[in-house]
């Protein structure tokens, strides 16, 4: 991969690196002692093997390739396999967890092994770490393809790459260590709150870079969503992680706001995070994959403008609804359950147009698993965006709220959703990067679906279960006119459930080790095929597209 | 390239492709037009009757005039007058007369289970039986009296607590300050023992005799029967709170002891804690044969 | 007559729609100008929820008698950030008559307002904590932490059991006050001063470093030896520490209730 880029490329992504390794040596000396310290060596370990890497193939012979004349798809293949792998751990670590619920001992003694700790290991690891490189990665294959250009420069794409997997990895071993904000999804501690602005900066500005350069007179649905995933996740996280850290050789900060303030701006970006990180990221790999596999056109133009805008604009005020009955003003949870329910209709549009694209193609998606990942993704959007909606409402809120329904809700837009349109984009995706026939194994595409639906439901009704059994019992009143459970008595009966959730959830993460198998096989053994036409230049205008500047 | 018309749908095109992906440029379903008028007349209808808008450094308070805070306290309220006649029983009652009424029994049985199970269950257990350190409040064993009205002043205000009038009592260390050495600890705990009627050796009960009434029956009383108003704890009755085996005894003896019971009059009312005291009577005596 | 009816509402919603997709045909072909479309109709909503928050005066309660958490009981915030507690216990109580019966007086806003950040919890895979304060002795809290199963059988709480040997890091402390009061925490000069002292004091009733202690925060201070060891201060003496003041910081909930009704 080094040897394909040119020696000035290499020279800047040393000198990267090397900045990189200095800052790790500064963090680990000045954070001595603390957890700073270690992330520190870690990040020195990072960029030390990055150093390495790029050192070992420093002196190789130029590249001799036309840039003008291919994709660069190297880090699209990176991120697609570095998805899978943290999908295998973020999924585990969800398993693991769950088991915790139903048999608490199943630890160890030590600190980071409590379900505190480990807890957003599991959601920083399926949120950010599979589901950021999957967005990542199929937005550097989508903007070169929409744009028919190739991305301009061979080093931005790794360091968004890279940088965000270090980022991932700061804030997963901090947790183990107990560096934690305690903000729900924005857990991670301030320098790697800075630093991950830094890499979304050159995100940002590597996907204008590559519009810029676009041989289509208009931008493609996808990469509007894609905009706004990345340019409101800037703003929400710049907001909600503002902190003053209690010393700048040490982890621990405070947020700069508290209580009710903190309190909104907190679920301002909780849920937001879920609206431009888990719906709109998501909805840009559903309009590429979903009409490529399925060869049909998209539905309705004019139905993909009323859902992109009315999702932009109506999301953002629905945070509230995460504070029903709280200290919070009762008009701002006025204002979060009507926007929730107003956003339901751009929601389903999306879920409405995605479905509507295949008609004509059902009986695709009867026979191929890849595309029926895709439906039942659009499926379980429509589905859980109800939910969503409907847990919005303030009395179904107050029984709902604090209990596993949320947990359940969450889950069928996670599984159901997020993940199952990664998957059937990675299957779309894979014999592309990699110029294969197909997948080595369709009967394990097969599987694996078979897998992950079963999982899913299994995981949803057990939590609907749990959630609804608990929350109807915290306020169920005997015939005396009083409370007629204690507590305990919940926590008692949600046992079962959480033995069926771990389970559902072993089913899921089956599924992905199955797709991660049948990926890594159909790279090495699936026979070769070169794609019909995959290169940047316009069909219909034969000329090379604007040349790179250097 | 051109608009073409799909024909699946008869829909036109847009006209634009993006590496083979084409879109149709269909109309808005009527339904979905539907859908936002409904979904926005209702937010508006909404908007109009609950606190929504904010206004500078005030908000609309909606023509209903609720607010989420009055709401709950006019339901309590609602609730405790219901409550009224019931609880005025409970408090004007004795606890006897109280027992022998089955309806106000139900009352009684129904309510306390929870109260309990969310307050007091976490150190006596579900089941009111207690464990290390936390007393058994099904046997006739009280350490600050077993009566009604003993009970209820335990319960408002508790042991060692920060109670105004708390009831106070502590074990002292007599081992680590100092008072007694191991020798001597180690001779008290079979008399301790014995005081329960296991038999020991002369000897070591005329040693333990005399180290007990020089030290311990200022509290426990000269015969080991302890003293309500001290909660020194009887002796002699073979119930042991931090656990009856030698170590437990000489840990007691050698580090003391001191019980922590909250004062419960700032959280659970006067009818609260009477019903509690019924409940716990009516568990011991469901406990005997 | 109904269909016309919706026809003319619906109305407005169409030619809204028409002009809007009008501007955004002509928009989707400038990547800035998308951006910026982004930008504003994504700020709007964030605005108008959050900013009148801290202008509006009544959102957060006056409560004169609110007291500062002392160094000590801050520290043992940090512990139980630190363990991702806000993970299974919320410390908020609802405005619902269920969760008012059983847990006390609603949470208040004014509560948690040296909260940062606030710990309010989204999940009660155990019960909530906002009134937790004095409900339980310390050795309780002790004995549960260590290994709750000992205490409440039926419990699938982690065991904290390394807090009562971890002893407690003060030296940090009046860095982390001075970072809280440039957050807006009224902490004065002498308390971030003596921070560390004060940490320790609380936690040794016995020794002369306490009277400061009280001085600083008030009578109402709690100072006990909180984890029932001697010596050292623990991580659990703070935590503890915190645990037992979490609703002890005002008399307003109580007052508040009993008025409105």
């Amino acid at each position: 991969m080094i040897s394909r880029l040119t020696s000035g490329e290499r020279s800047i992504a040393l000198m990267l690196a090397s900045t990189g390794a200095l800052i790790g040596v500064l963090m680990g000396a000045f954070g001595s002692g603390d957890p700073m310290g270690v992330h520190g060596w870690i990040v020195l370990a990072f960029c030390g093997a990055l150093i390495l890497v790029i050192g070992n193939n420093f002196y190789d012979p130029e590249p001799s390739e036309d840039r003008t004349l291919s994709y660069y798809d190297d880090p699209t293949k990176a991120g697609l396999i570095i998805a899978l792998s943290w999908a295998v751990v973020g999924m585990g670590m969800g398993v693991w967890v769950a088991c915790q619920l139903a048999w608490p001992d199943f630890r160890f003694e030590n600190a980071w092994s409590s379900f505190g700790r480990i807890r957003p290991v599991h959601t920083t690891g399926i949120i950010f770490g599979f589901g950021g490189n999957a967005l990542i990665a199929t937005s550097f294959h989508i903007m070169q393809r929409t744009s028919r250009a190739r991305i301009p420069d061979q080093v931005a794409p790794w360091f968004v790459l890279l940088g965000y997997n270090l980022f991932c990895l700061i804030a997963v071993s901090g947790y183990l260590m107990g560096v934690t904000q305690s903000k729900e999804y924005a857990e991670p501690e301030w320098y790697a709150d800075i630093w991950l602005v830094v890499v979304w900066v050159s995100y940002f500005t590597l996907y204008v870079r590559t519009l810029a350069r676009r041989n289509e007179p208009h931008i493609y649905v996808a990469n509007w969503y894609y905009l706004a995933f990345i340019l409101v996740m800037a703003v929400l996280h710049v907001v909600n992680n503002l902190a003053l850290p209690a010393s700048f050789s040490g982890a621990k900060s405070y947020s700069v706001f508290g209580g009710v303030q903190d309190a909104m701006t907190q679920w301002w970006y909780g849920h937001n995070a879920v609206a431009f990180f888990l719906t709109s990221g998501f909805l840009g790999m559903l309009y590429y994959f979903l009409p490529k596999r399925a060869e049909r056109p998209i539905y309705s133009y004019r139905l993909s403008i009323l859902s992109f805008w009315g999702i932009t604009f109506f999301y953002i005020w629905v945070g509230s609804h995460h504070l029903h009955y709280t200290a919070l003003p009762h008009w701002v949870q006025t204002l979060g359950m009507t926007f929730s329910i107003m956003l339901l209709v751009p929601s389903w549009a999306s879920a409405g147009n995605a479905l509507m694209t295949l008609n004509g193609a059902w009986n695709k998606v009867r026979d191929d698993a890849a595309l029926r990942f895709m439906m039942i993704a659009a499926v379980f959007y429509g589905l859980s965006t109800f939910e969503g909606s409907f847990l919005a409402i303030r009395p179904v809120n107050g029984l709902s709220h604090y209990t596993d329904w949320t947990v359940g809700h969450v889950h069928a837009g996670a599984m159901g959703w997020v993940a199952f349109i990664t998957f059937g984009s990675i299957y779309t995706l894979a014999p592309i990067l990699w110029k294969r026939a197909g997948m080595y194994s369709a009967k394990a595409v097969e599987w694996h679906f078979w897998f992950a639906l079963a999982g899913t439901v299994i995981y949803v009704f057990a939590m609907w279960n749990s959630g609804i059994t608990q929350g109807l019992m915290w306020r169920t009143y005997n015939e005396s006119g009083t409370l007629k459970y204690p507590f305990i008595d919940t926590v008692v009966a949600m046992r079962p459930y959480y033995i069926a959730r771990a389970f559902g959830g072993l089913l899921f993460l089956s599924g992905a080790c199955i797709g991660f198998w049948n990926v890594v096989m159909t790279i090495r053994r699936a026979p070769l095929k070169e794609p019909e036409r995959d290169y940047p230049m316009n069909s219909e205008e034969p000329q090379v597209a604007a040349v790179a500047g250097k | 390239m051109k608009e073409v018309r799909d024909p699946l749908t008869g829909h036109m095109t847009t006209g634009h492709e993006w590496n083979g992906i084409t879109e149709l440029n269909t109309r808005v379903p009527r339904a979905i037009w539907l859908f936002i008028l409904v979904t926005h007349v209702w937010a508006l209808i909404i908007w109009i009757l609950l606190p929504a808008w904010p206004v500078g450094t005030t908000y609309t308070k909606g023509v209903l005039g609720l607010d989420q805070r009055q709401q709950v306290n006019k339901e309590i309220a609602a609730a405790e007058r219901a409550f009224a006649e019931r609880d005025r029983q409970i408090r004007e009652r004795s606890v006897p007369e109280i027992m022998t009424d089955v309806s106000l029994m139900n009352y009684v049985m129904d309510t306390a289970s929870a109260i309990f199970g969310d307050n007091c269950a976490v150190c006596h257990g579900t089941a009111a039986s207690g464990g290390p350190g936390y007393p058994s409040l099904i046997d006739t064993d009280w350490l600050w009296g077993g009566d009604t009205d003993q009970i209820m002043e335990t319960l408002r205000v508790g042991i060692n607590s920060q109670h105004p009038d708390t009831r106070h009592a502590q074990m002292p260390a007599f081992g680590r300050l100092g008072v007694l050495s191991g020798r001597d600890v180690r001779l008290l705990v079979p008399y301790v023992k014995s005081l329960s009627g296991s038999d020991i050796p002369a000897e070591v009960r005329a040693a333990g005799e005399d180290l007990f009434s020089r030290n311990c029956s200022s509290c426990h009383g000269a015969d080991g029967m302890g003293r309500l108003q001290a909660g020194a704890p009887n002796l002699t009755d073979d119930v042991w709170l931090y656990g009856g085996g030698d170590n437990d005894i000489f840990y007691t003896i050698w580090d003391g002891r001191q019980g922590w019971m909250p004062a419960w009059q700032a959280r659970l009312s006067d009818e609260d804690r009477k019903m509690l005291v019924i409940y716990l009577q009516e568990l011991a005596d469901g406990e005997r044969p | 007559m109904l269909m016309k009816i919706i026809r003319v509402l619906i109305k407005p919603f169409a030619s809204l729609y028409e002009a809007h997709a009008v501007a955004h045909y002509r928009i989707e072909r400038h990547s800035m100008g998308l951006s910026i479309g982004i930008i504003i109709a994504a700020a709007i909503g964030g605005l108008v929820e959050i900013a009148p928050l801290f202008t509006i005066d009544e959102t957060v309660e006056a409560a004169p008698d609110m007291r500062l958490y002392t160094p000590l009981e801050q520290a043992g915030r940090d512990i139980y950030v630190r363990e991702g507690c806000y993970a299974c216990h919320s410390q908020m109580v609802r405005t619902l008559r269920d969760e008012v019966e059983r847990y006390g007086a609603y949470s208040l806003a004014v509560e948690s307002q040296y909260d940062h950040p606030m710990l309010w919890g989204s999940k009660r895979t155990g019960p909530d904590l906002a009134r937790i304060g004095g409900k339980y002795s310390d050795s309780w809290h002790v004995q549960h932490l260590v290994n709750p199963r000992t205490v409440v059988p039926e419990s699938i709480m982690p065991q904290y059991a390394f807090l009562r040997r971890a002893v407690l890091e003060t030296q940090s402390l009046p860095g982390r006050l001075e970072a809280l009061r440039r957050a807006g925490v009224p902490y004065k000069a002498d308390m971030i001063s003596s921070a560390e002292v004060d940490a320790a004091g609380q936690a040794k009733p016995d020794s002369d470093l306490a009277d400061g202690v009280f001085e600083r925060y008030g009578e109402e201070t709690a100072i006990r030896n909180f984890d029932g060891q001697d010596g050292r201060v623990t991580e659990m003496d703070a935590l503890v520490a915190y645990l037992q003041v979490l609703g002890q910081l005002t008399d307003l909930p109580e007052s508040n209730s009993a008025r409105d009704e």
